[in-house]
């Protein structure tokens, strides 16, 4: 007996593991190939296959006129740019001529058609109004399903801060972990809300080599946020509301996740007793000492509770905040709380020092070999249905900008430093296709 | 289909000015929002219909209840209560559900509890469980089975013998005065996460300027707007977030044509209503004039129905009839734009020789209509109109643009309605709400919204 399934749930449950890494994969180079086109050629339009329509609508209208004179018009009242209407359009005449129509004017036309390109949310919709010489209007029309409409890129800001694709699916990212990198990454971790997917690069291709998942008796809260470490002496922790995973060492790997409101670390490169081994690059430009601080995380909830340990200085807590940065100073670390009022907490362990700086909720500070060697990158609101972010130094408590702010072409959903602390990952999501992508943001020094 | 653009463009820039004016935050957890609405139910059961209009119903209900099967703006559905669905027939279909959902009395939902929410809602239907599977058996093949269950009247709920009534939504009933006040809570272990406001407060059956009046007191969050002040209430610096029309205002008549002579009288009637000036005038430039059932964004073929006004050839068809009875045209007389219509309708009516009184009497001839579009899914749409406007439902097998065309097409050939209009939804928010993002057939997910400063919120 055939059963019709009709939801993408059951399909994507067939899905094997090479394909649906094959999938992703594929969805990774269109994000990196469209992203390089974008920088390449700003203005590059995407070409559909019209025939199958037009030769459609062309067969339809020459079965109520029969071969012969008729007046055409074509107005297009859809979304079409000009330029793609035109090619309908041209396509059209080819089509109607090439089933027996000449194109004439209304008055030695047998019949008067009018096409209209139209459209609903799911289709094109083409519809010919056929008026022949009883008076009577025919209507004839075809469909075509739209193709889902491409993001737009935005990087022609000058890059003071570089940003990377990484990685980009339909399912929401919370993290990402590089895990080994050449001169670019070879093996990742991406966090979702369910699992930790592992892809490696083999021949140019993205493969997944497993999906760790990540278990929870309670829902998730909105806003669900979460962040992988990768560890020393086995390949990552994944820190969830309310749950932390581990990962075992051996082969087959698995990930073990139990109820726990243990603290985050907010200085993920130090929290071990080491540089991971696997970061070449790491041993080259040790981090300055700062000392690690976890922070609480409330498991209901989308913010750290503001319970510190250790503390800062005397302060073992501080407002509840949303994320955290830090500047390492001559004999102290100033952290920077991003509160959940909307006010960044300047906290140098002797003072609390609020400021409104109009910066959003997420910031991460980034060290570099440029400027005062400490950044913090901070987002806020860019063009509409997008957030940028820019970088900022402290010379001392006010706030200056040292790079332009760069568009993220989406809503910015997460925000953490990397564990080499030269680099962040931040993951966007998309308006228009609610794509989520991930990205390796750093500070550009040669600027 | 540009003005579809178009509009979109103006609702998001309207938005994202509000969001705009500050820096971007993470949601923030916690606070009352307070709504005020016009309609007045005096029961939250999703199967009680007819009591209030069908949009206000279904935002109220997707508050407390969920559907098996959620349907998109763009009438594509995806999984709710639901898992998966499939069929061998579109006769017998089978759902699985979802889970660890638990009703709001931690009950946990079960196949036998959705069975007996969907027996109650649809009496035609057979519905039983097996296992985590809901089976319902059509007494004839539906395709549409699973959009079918996307609407309000379909929502999951749990009756108990005392009346209560129990759902899965993001959000409890904390107090319930019927007709008056809705208090609602966050459900804490909602399967989607817990909404991030903490209460929900809506106050019921308030009329349009007094829910004005509230926004600009700031006594409440988010209120209605009727679409034809949405231009003066948004010139006047209040933003006003409008979806797609998901309204057909319609001229009904209680009975089929019964002669020639009195279908070239609807005819008439028909040519003679002069659209655009109406829309100018009474509507303040709000709305689509419809000669079609469908609003043109659903369906890309609208313009092919005119709605343009055509006097010569109304009188035309008006003189193929030796002597016209006069029309009695009834109007709800709550609703002043009913009442304007039908006045305005007479006037134009009189110009092509025919006699319309204007009328609150139930028994008119015929009705200025408002009737809600509750699924942006054409043909449930479509089918809905039907059933409202006592037509027969139209049935396909198919789902392309020219089916749905012909069953319209034939639903219009009865000349039992006369389109007018095609409304949309508008709502203004109080700066303090975010992420408020009505979807564009005008429904909420107030469990995605959060208030910043400026609500008073501790």
């Amino acid at each position: 007996m055939r059963t019709a399934v009709y939801n993408s749930t059951i399909s994507k449950a067939n899905l094997n593991t090479v394909n649906s890494a094959s999938r992703v994969a594929f969805r990774f180079r269109i994000v990196l190939c469209f992203f390089l086109l974008m920088l390449l050629v700003p203005g590059a339009a995407r070409a559909e296959d019209w025939s199958v329509p037009e030769q459609q609508l062309a067969r339809k209208i020459v079965a109520a006129t029969g071969p012969g004179a008729v007046a055409l018009t074509v107005e297009n009242r859809s979304s079409l740019s000009k330029r793609e209407s035109e090619i309908v359009s041209n396509g059209l005449h080819s089509a109607l001529e090439s089933l027996g129509l000449r194109f004439v004017a209304p008055e030695q036309a047998a019949a008067i058609v009018a096409i209209s390109l139209s459209e609903n949310p799911n289709a094109y919709v083409w519809v010919a109004e056929i008026r022949q010489g009883n008076g009577k209007t025919v209507v004839e029309m075809v469909s075509t399903p739209r193709a889902e409409s491409v993001a737009s890129g935005r990087d022609s800001v000058p890059l003071s801060i570089r940003k990377i694709p990484l990685w980009a699916q339909d399912e929401r990212i919370l993290d990402v972990a590089v895990l080994e990198e050449n001169t670019a990454p070879t093996h990742i971790a991406v966090l979702g809300s369910e699992d930790v997917s592992l892809y490696r690069l083999q021949g140019g291709k993205w493969q997944r080599e497993q999906a760790l998942a990540v278990t929870h008796a309670r829902p998730w809260p909105r806003d669900l946020r979460g962040r992988l470490i990768p560890g020393k002496n086995h390949l990552l922790d994944a820190y969830l509301p309310g749950v932390i995973c581990h990962s075992t060492n051996a082969m087959p790997l698995t990930l073990n996740c139990q109820e726990s409101d243990d603290p985050w670390p907010l200085v993920a490169g130090l929290v071990g007793s080491g540089p991971p081994a696997n970061f070449p690059s790491f041993g080259a430009s040790p981090t300055p000492a700062v000392a690690p601080v976890g922070a609480f995380f409330a498991s209901a909830r989308n913010f750290f509770t503001g319970a510190l340990t250790p503390g800062v200085g005397r302060f073992a807590t501080v407002p509840k905040f949303y994320s955290a940065a830090f500047l390492p100073r001559g004999n102290y670390v100033l952290w920077l709380f991003a509160a959940l009022d909307g006010q960044i907490h300047l906290v140098d362990g002797v003072s609390d020092q609020p400021a409104r700086l109009n910066w959003g909720s997420d910031l991460v500070s980034l060290r570099t070999a440029c400027g005062a060697g400490w950044q913090v990158l901070a987002t806020s609101t860019g063009a509409p249905g997008s957030d940028s972010i820019r970088a900022y130094e402290f010379p001392d408590r006010d706030a200056v900008p040292v790079s332009a702010a760069v568009d993220l072409a989406g809503t910015m959903t997460a925000l953490w430093a990397e564990t080499k602390g030269d680099s962040a990952i931040v993951v966007t999501r998309n308006g228009a296709s609610g794509t989520y992508e991930a990205f390796r943001v750093a500070v550009a020094c040669n600027q | 289909m540009k003005h579809f653009a178009w509009q979109w463009l103006v609702i998001s820039s309207l938005v994202v000015g509000v969001a705009a004016a500050v820096a971007e935050t993470r949601p923030q957890y916690g606070g009352t929002l307070r709504v005020a609405m016009h309609a007045a139910p005096v029961s939250l059961d999703p199967t009680a219909s007819g009591q209030i209009d069908l949009l206000a119903g279904r935002n109220l209900t997707s508050l407390m209840f969920e559907t098996l099967v959620t349907a998109d703006a763009g009438g594509r559905l995806h999984p709710g209560l639901a898992t998966t669905w499939a069929t061998t027939d579109n006769q017998h279909w089978q759902f699985r559900l979802r889970h660890g959902v638990k009703f709001h009395d931690g009950a946990a939902l079960t196949a036998e509890g959705v069975a007996a929410s969907l027996r109650v809602a649809n009496l035609a239907w057979k519905v039983t469980s097996e296992a985590d599977l809901v089976v319902i058996e059509l007494d004839r093949s539906d395709p549409r089975l699973p959009a079918e269950l996307a609407l309000p009247h379909n929502a999951i709920v749990k009756r108990e013998p005392d009346g209560r009534l129990s759902g899965t939504g993001p959000f409890h009933v904390a107090d319930w005065q019927p007709g008056k006040r809705l208090a609602l809570a966050a459900e804490e272990n909602y399967w989607k996460g817990r909404p991030y406001l903490d209460a929900v407060e809506i106050e019921l059956g308030r009329n349009p300027h007094d829910q004005l009046m509230a926004l600009e007191l700031s006594k409440a969050d988010l209120v209605e707007v009727p679409p034809e002040q949405s231009h003066r209430v948004a010139m006047e610096g209040r933003p006003v977030v409008t979806s797609e029309p998901m309204e057909l205002i319609a001229l009904v008549f209680a009975r089929d044509p019964q002669t020639p002579a009195e279908k070239s009288l609807r005819e008439a009637l028909a040519l003679s209503v002069d659209r655009g000036s109406i829309r100018s005038v009474l509507l303040q430039g709000t709305g689509q004039p419809a000669g079609s059932i469908l609003p043109e964004w659903m369906t890309g073929y609208a313009f092919v129905f005119s709605a343009e006004a055509d006097l010569v050839a109304a009188r035309h068809e008006r003189e193929t009839v030796k002597v016209a009875p006069m029309f009695t045209v009834g109007y709800d007389a709550g609703d002043s734009i009913s009442h304007l219509l039908a006045e305005r309708i007479a006037l134009n009516a009189r110009d092509a020789g025919l006699a319309l009184q204007p009328t609150t009497a139930a028994t008119a001839d015929l009705q200025v209509r408002r009737i809600a579009l509750v699924s942006s899914d054409p043909w449930i749409a479509l089918v809905e109109v039907a059933a409202a406007t006592g037509l027969a439902r139209p049935t396909s097998e198919g789902a392309s643009v020219e089916e749905l065309y012909t069953a319209e097409q034939s639903l219009l050939a009865t000349q039992r309605l006369i389109p007018l209009f095609h409304l949309p939804a508008a709502f203004a928010a109080s700066a303090a709400v975010r992420d408020w993002k009505p979807g564009a057939d005008g429904s909420w997910d107030l469990a995605d919204v959060w208030l910043g400063p400026g609500n008073g919120k501790p």
